[in-house]
């Protein structure tokens, strides 16, 4: 191992994420050259006295923006209140149709084979979930699909494990 | 209104979902400290900042639905507050007040350390040290293009994992790295400098 290479390594030797024999190579090199011992202790100083000094790197806020803020945060409250309630209906209406989509689609034998998979080893794990889906299946209702607040709650998550753009059910 | 009633950052993203009375005053109370500093890290105006903080704390109340329990809530926090500042950046000259090429280590054509080397590590571990180290840290900090920036003062400052900061910036963990290592190799020559001039004069 060369300075030059060492110099490069330097913050995954800190981290701890280098592989054993590396580090013993770089270890090694350290014993031997005291030009890159003086510079990984100094390296090593700069994060911990950056961590070690924080309260005097950070900014402060002052009591005046800090009041600004505050009394901003009230007016927008006064002010906005439809429009946040508008847009937490809207999210709510979102999730509800995803969820009444994705319960239509595996009660129908409908769900993309990824989802099948998420679908099925939760419900084998969640008897809530599991139950319910298994009635609906035996019964064969397939317009159902607004579940109990618990179980839509455990479905929302479960689609939230789905890769982006992932299409839960066939088309 | 007591802080009790808000155990956790959970409950109190509920109680924000909800409307209660006094939970907007918690949010900024727990973060508008954290929420000014990063965004006059990123910002380095405090104008902007404080306009930049509005805009955070609008969104998280506006956004508290979509929040997902997945992630940490500062991190949630902090990601918008770094997109906000972001976009704020955007179209504004950024102001790159140093090449951070001329402050990297210096090698020989076979890879040796070019010039000699101090070790100034146990110099800068001395308390009355604190303030005026601080204060270079910050000032050294600054001049850093907001790319290394934002990393360092998570990382180093803040004191996060390289995957924290990863998923706050949305971007991947050897990028992370690398800006990490670039920023403190800057420091460390500056600091150098610095320290050694101060020893001269
Ligand atoms: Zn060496
Ligand atoms: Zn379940």
């Amino acid at each position: 191992m060369i300075c030059k290479e060492l110099a490069y390594m330097l913050a995954d030797y800190f981290n701890g994420s280098m592989d054993a024999r590396l580090r013993e190579e770089l270890d090694d090199h350290l014993s031997r050259c005291e030009p890159c011992a003086a510079f990984t202790k100094t390296y090593q100083a700069v994060a911990d006295r950056t961590h070690s000094l924080r309260r005097h790197i950070e900014y402060e806020i002052p009591p005046e923006v800090s009041k600004r803020l505050e009394a901003f945060i009230h007016a927008a409250a006064l002010k906005y209140p439809e429009k946040v309630r508008e847009y937490r209906d809207q999210v709510e209406r979102d999730r509800r149709e995803k969820v009444a989509d994705l319960v239509r689609a595996a009660t129908a034998g409908k769900l993309s084979s990824a989802t099948a998979l998420l679908v099925e080893s939760h419900c084998a794990a969640c008897p809530e979930c599991g139950g319910y889906l298994a009635a609906l299946r035996e019964t064969g209702t397939t317009q159902a699909g607004d579940p109990p607040e618990g179980i839509r709650s455990h479905l929302i998550a479960l689609m939230q494990t789905l890769p982006p753009g992932e299409e839960f059910f066939l088309a | 209104m007591s802080a009790e009633r808000w155990k956790d950052d959970e409950a109190l993203l509920e109680s924000i979902r909800k409307g209660v009375p006094g939970a907007a005053d918690e949010l900024l109370r727990l973060y508008q400290g954290k929420i000014f500093n990063l965004a006059m890290s990123i910002l380095k105006n405090e104008s902007d900042a404080e306009e930049a903080a509005q805009d955070v704390f609008m969104t998280v109340i506006r956004k508290a639905d979509t929040f997902q329990g997945n992630s940490a809530f500062y991190s949630w926090i902090y990601r918008i507050c770094v997109n906000t500042c972001l976009m704020r950046l955007r179209g504004k000259r950024r102001n790159e007040t140093v090449s951070i090429e001329e402050f990297m280590p210096v090698f020989t054509d076979e890879g040796m350390h070019a010039s000699p080397m101090d070790d100034w590590s146990k110099e800068v571990e001395r308390d009355a040290l604190n303030e005026e180290l601080g204060r270079m840290i910050r000032k050294y900090t600054e001049e850093l293009s907001e790319k290394y920036r934002v990393v360092f003062v998570l990382s180093d400052v803040e004191g996060l994992s390289n995957e924290e900061t990863a998923r706050i910036l949305g971007l991947t963990v050897p990028a992370i790295k690398s800006r990490l290592h670039r920023a403190r190799l800057y420091l460390r020559e500056q600091l150098s400098r610095y320290l050694r001039e101060g020893k001269a004069g």
